[in-house]
């Protein structure tokens, strides 16, 4: 608790991580409060305001519908944090299990899982989420599904590694002397040793699927309009470049500040766990 | 007065968060031509940090504050720039750590290092007569595969081997002064003993003087002509070692004594922290001091 | 070196059993689409028979074992089969746009290695002070953003607030070039054509360089976090007790070690270019694999998918493969054990 303090004093960086994570789950979760335009979330159109720079009436600008576009970022936050939340609220605990049994109980099992783990792996990352968002119908359950794909064996990567060299520590061996079951050994005795470093890639992560997600959208692949996305809001606007530049620039910052926020938070935590890898 | 090196009045100070806190509360120490002293303590007395100021490498730090006179063959150190004092390390001061294979570079062979080495005192020294001069040395302390030892990393070769290589490069350049922070003290108790009497052998022939500081009285008493013990940052003893070694004066000297005769030598044990004894004034023993 | 070729061989191993896995996979995914993909290929206008027909030629009415079995068999001649979108072979259709895409990629990994590492090190040693500061906040910056965020950014920036660099395309359309490599700054070179290398140098920085903003800031974060390791280590003390200059640490004794721990995620950071060139070559109208890619993705078209994917993993195994040997090579404990590396 006192290095947690005396971290955070050191680094006055992560404390803006806090306020602009705050800030952003706040807009999300208050978006119908915040919001100048509520109704613009959905398909609403507005001939006599279109595709207006910032004004005092529109922080942002209207899009080319003439919807304002500080609201709907609002409502698109909802969209970034809830798909990364469920991500990772699924793919850690898989990638856990995984990496588990492979690095505790070894010999096939290890050689099956890790392969199985290497073969997700060596597709670049983005690209198995397109691959899978190709064949699947583009809405918002299909993508989280698709990043939670891409996503898991990273966890199994990283428990694996550190449940293998737990497997001969001196605690595991007692509890394999007085008869311990595997499942008790596995997740009573290994899995709290490998917490920290999950807890600490689950903040840095969080930054990155709301990057995944929103490229997803980026290239169509992700959320479907009406439903506003961040990604998709700065492909829209890609096209009206350089005129229409708020169309882009203001969503585009928009994932900026919410993954920079939690990078630095994640950063920080890395340092307090020590985590670090 | 040919003094090689003489701290007066030292002080460390390092800022930290719950504030200052001092280390050193004022040392003195000196060491003549040719002289070998040896500085005591348990591990946190301040020995260490001590080395590291006379080397300049504390001060570079910026939570730390170094106070205190420091000269060496008559010079002022506290006046020079840093790069004046970075052209004295390795040159005319040098060093040995406790662990010679972690204090050699991994990914370098011991050659490339070796050079390196040579080329503070010679910028311009070739790769190939930097291998001469290196064999040579290497000779010196016994190693006479040195092809093999030059063409090596530090982890194909054993301890004990790289503690000599370590001491020939630090005697490479002809140093004034040596200093060995518990030089050995990763190495098993034969190869330890051999390797600190080639180096006695060495600083003997060049007439270097060294700079020996260790928790390990056996060694300190075999190797030492002066001795200063050194308790949470303040000298207590000093004096010629024949005198303290009969004689200890101190309490805490005393202390140390009464805890030491295990053979191995392997350190000091954990003496009672707080008895009030231990911060009685220091005791000087007079001798071997003209 | 025979230590070298037998750790060579064995992650070639291990590399072909995982490329036999991706190709499972993938064929696995494509298969899970919904809807008759000879249907979706015909248009709704075909009649049954066509569409029988196309199953037939596509044994899309035999078991999946079997229809993996005909497209391994495939494969091994060459064959990724026929695009539905551009009714070419598929491996025509690669070759023709992988290309541009490595190009693209490898000038974006050699500005990340070149521009990542050097700021990582110079964050190492001046840690704590503010160089530092002001590189780790830069490179987390970096690394917090989309890589259509950044081409966004920079073609707003540099191509029409300040018009340094083109908009888009790979190459000035009044130059004409011989394709030979299908890589354009190695063509133009080939083709003695001074002018339009340096053109084509124009064309591709931006977008490299939106591509590699992200790995910049990651080999960065990486150098600085493997550097300030070792400079606790004992081995960096004693270079400084013997008066070596912090320059000659930083770029030598320190950089070295800490080198070697980072090259592997060096190698993944290029991985992810291969896919994050996708949105890149979106926003600057390049003209590689990756609009392919999405082109054929949206128009579910199966070999044209399969085979995109399959080229673009065998791309980063065989990054791998050169990043292992490269850490072979720097490494001594790998290169002089015995048993190979574990």
């Amino acid at each position: 608790m006192r290095r947690t303090v005396i971290i955070l004093r050191r680094n006055p960086l992560s404390l803006l991580g806090a306020v602009l994570v705050a800030a952003v789950v706040l807009s999300a979760v208050l978006a119908d409060y915040i919001a100048p335009f509520p109704e613009h979330r959905g398909s609403v159109v507005d001939f006599v305001y279109f595709n207006q720079g910032p004004t005092a009436r529109n922080l942002m600008g209207t899009d080319l519908v003439g919807r304002d576009l500080f609201s709907r970022i609002l409502y698109a936050f909802r969209i970034s944090l809830i798909l990364g939340v469920v991500v990772l609220a699924i793919a850690p605990p898989i990638g856990t299990l995984v990496g588990l049994f492979a690095g505790y109980l070894g010999g096939r099992t290890e050689f099956v899982l890790m392969r199985l783990t290497d073969v997700f792996l060596s597709i670049p990352p983005l690209v198995l989420a397109i691959a899978m968002m190709g064949v699947l119908e583009p809405t918002l359950m299909n993508a989280m599904l698709a990043v939670t794909a891409m996503w898991w064996p990273w966890y199994a990567r990283l428990v694996y590694n550190i449940a293998r060299s737990e497997r001969e520590e001196g605690y595991v061996l007692a509890a394999e002397v007085i008869g311990a079951s595997t499942l008790h050994i596995t997740l009573r005795e290994i899995l709290p040793n490998c917490l920290p470093a999950i807890i600490t890639k689950m903040t840095l992560d969080m930054g990155f699927v709301i990057i995944i997600a929103s490229s997803l959208s980026f290239l169509g692949l992700g959320v479907q309009p009406p439903t506003p996305d961040l990604g998709s809001m700065v492909a829209e606007g890609a096209r009206y470049l350089p005129d229409s530049w708020w169309l882009t620039v203001f969503p585009g910052l928009a994932i900026l500040i919410a993954v920079f926020g939690f990078n630095l938070i994640g950063d920080a935590l890395r340092e307090i766990l020590g985590a670090d890898q | 007065m040919s003094e090689v090196l003489a701290i007066r009045d030292l002080f460390l100070r390092f800022r930290g968060y719950s504030g200052v806190s001092e280390v050193l509360h004022g040392i003195s120490l000196d060491i003549r031509a040719g002289e070998r002293v040896a500085l005591v303590g348990e591990s946190g007395s301040g020995k260490s940090v001590t080395a590291r100021i006379v080397l300049g490498l504390l001060q570079e730090l910026p939570s730390a504050q170094v106070e205190g006179g420091l000269f060496f063959e008559g010079e002022d150190l506290n006046g020079l720039s840093r790069r004046q004092w970075q052209a004295l390390r390795g040159t005319s001061i040098s060093m040995i750590f406790q662990d010679p294979t972690s204090s050699l570079n991994p990914v370098f062979t011991i050659g490339t290092q070796f050079a390196e080495v040579l080329r503070r005192r010679d910028p311009k020294l070739s790769r190939e007569a930097a291998d001469e001069r290196a064999s040579t040395l290497l000779q010196s302390v016994s190693i006479h595969d040195h092809a093999r030892v030059l063409g090596a990393y530090p982890f194909q070769l054993s301890g004990g081997m790289n503690q000599r290589v370590v001491i020939a490069m630090a005697l490479a350049n002809h140093p004034s002064l040596l200093i060995a922070d518990e030089p050995g003290t990763a190495l098993d108790v034969t190869v330890q003993a051999q390797t600190l009497k080639l180096m006695h052998e060495l600083v003997e022939q060049s007439g270097t003087a060294v700079f020996f500081i260790s928790h390990n009285l056996g060694v300190v008493r075999e190797f030492a002509d002066r001795v200063f013990v050194i308790y949470r940052g303040r000298i207590v003893e000093q004096g010629p070692t024949p005198a303290i070694f009969e004689n200890p004066g101190h309490a805490y000297t005393r202390a140390l004594m009464a805890a030491v005769p295990r053979i191995t030598g392997g350190g000091l044990p954990d003496l009672n922290d707080s008895e009030a004894a231990f911060l009685e004034p220091m005791v000087v023993h007079e001798g071997g001091d003209a | 070196m025979s230590a070298v070729l037998r750790l060579l061989s064995r992650r070639l191993g291990i590399s072909l059993i995982v490329l036999v896995g991706v190709s499972m996979l993938i064929f696995g995914i494509a298969r899970v689409i919904p809807g008759d993909p000879a249907r979706i290929a015909l248009g709704p206008n075909a009649t049954e028979e066509q569409v029988a027909n196309l199953r037939e030629a596509l044994h899309l009415d035999d078991p999946v074992v079997v229809q993996y079995g005909h497209f391994v068999a495939d494969l091994l001649r060459g064959d990724l089969g026929v695009s539905l979108y551009t009714n070419r072979p598929v491996t025509l259709d690669i070759a023709q746009f992988l290309p541009a895409t490595l190009e693209l990629v490898l000038f974006a990994g050699v500005l990340m290695v070149g521009i990542g590492l050097p700021l990582g090190m110079w964050s190492a040693r001046y840690r704590g002070r503010w160089p530092d500061h002001l590189i780790r906040v830069v490179s987390l910056l970096g690394v917090s953003a989309p890589s259509f965020v950044w081409a966004v950014i920079l073609m707003l920036l540099f191509a029409f607030f300040l018009p340094i660099f083109p908009i888009a395309g790979r190459i000035t359309d009044s130059f004409e070039i011989t394709r030979v490599t299908g890589f354009l700054l190695i063509d133009t070179l080939l083709a003695r054509n001074g002018a339009a290398f340096f053109d084509a140098l124009w064309h591709i920085f931006l977008p490299a360089f939106a591509l590699a903003v992200s790995g910049i800031g990651q080999a960065a974060r990486l150098t600085r976090a493997n550097m300030v390791e070792t400079y606790d280590r004992p081995y960096v003390e004693m270079a400084q007790a013997y008066g070596f200059s912090a320059r000659r640490i930083a770029a030598k004794y320190a950089f070295k070690p800490s080198l070697i721990p980072s090259l592997t995620i060096i190698g993944l950071d290029f991985a992810a270019m291969l896919g994050n060139a996708f949105l890149v070559e979106a926003v600057f109208a390049w003209p590689g694999l990756s609009r392919y890619g999405v082109a054929v993705i949206l128009r579910k078209d199966l070999n044209a998918i399969i085979g995109t994917v399959l080229i673009i993993s065998a791309t980063f195994l065989i990054v791998n493969l050169i990043v292992d040997l490269l850490i072979a090579f720097l490494n001594p404990r790998i290169r002089h054990s015995e048993r190979g590396a574990s």
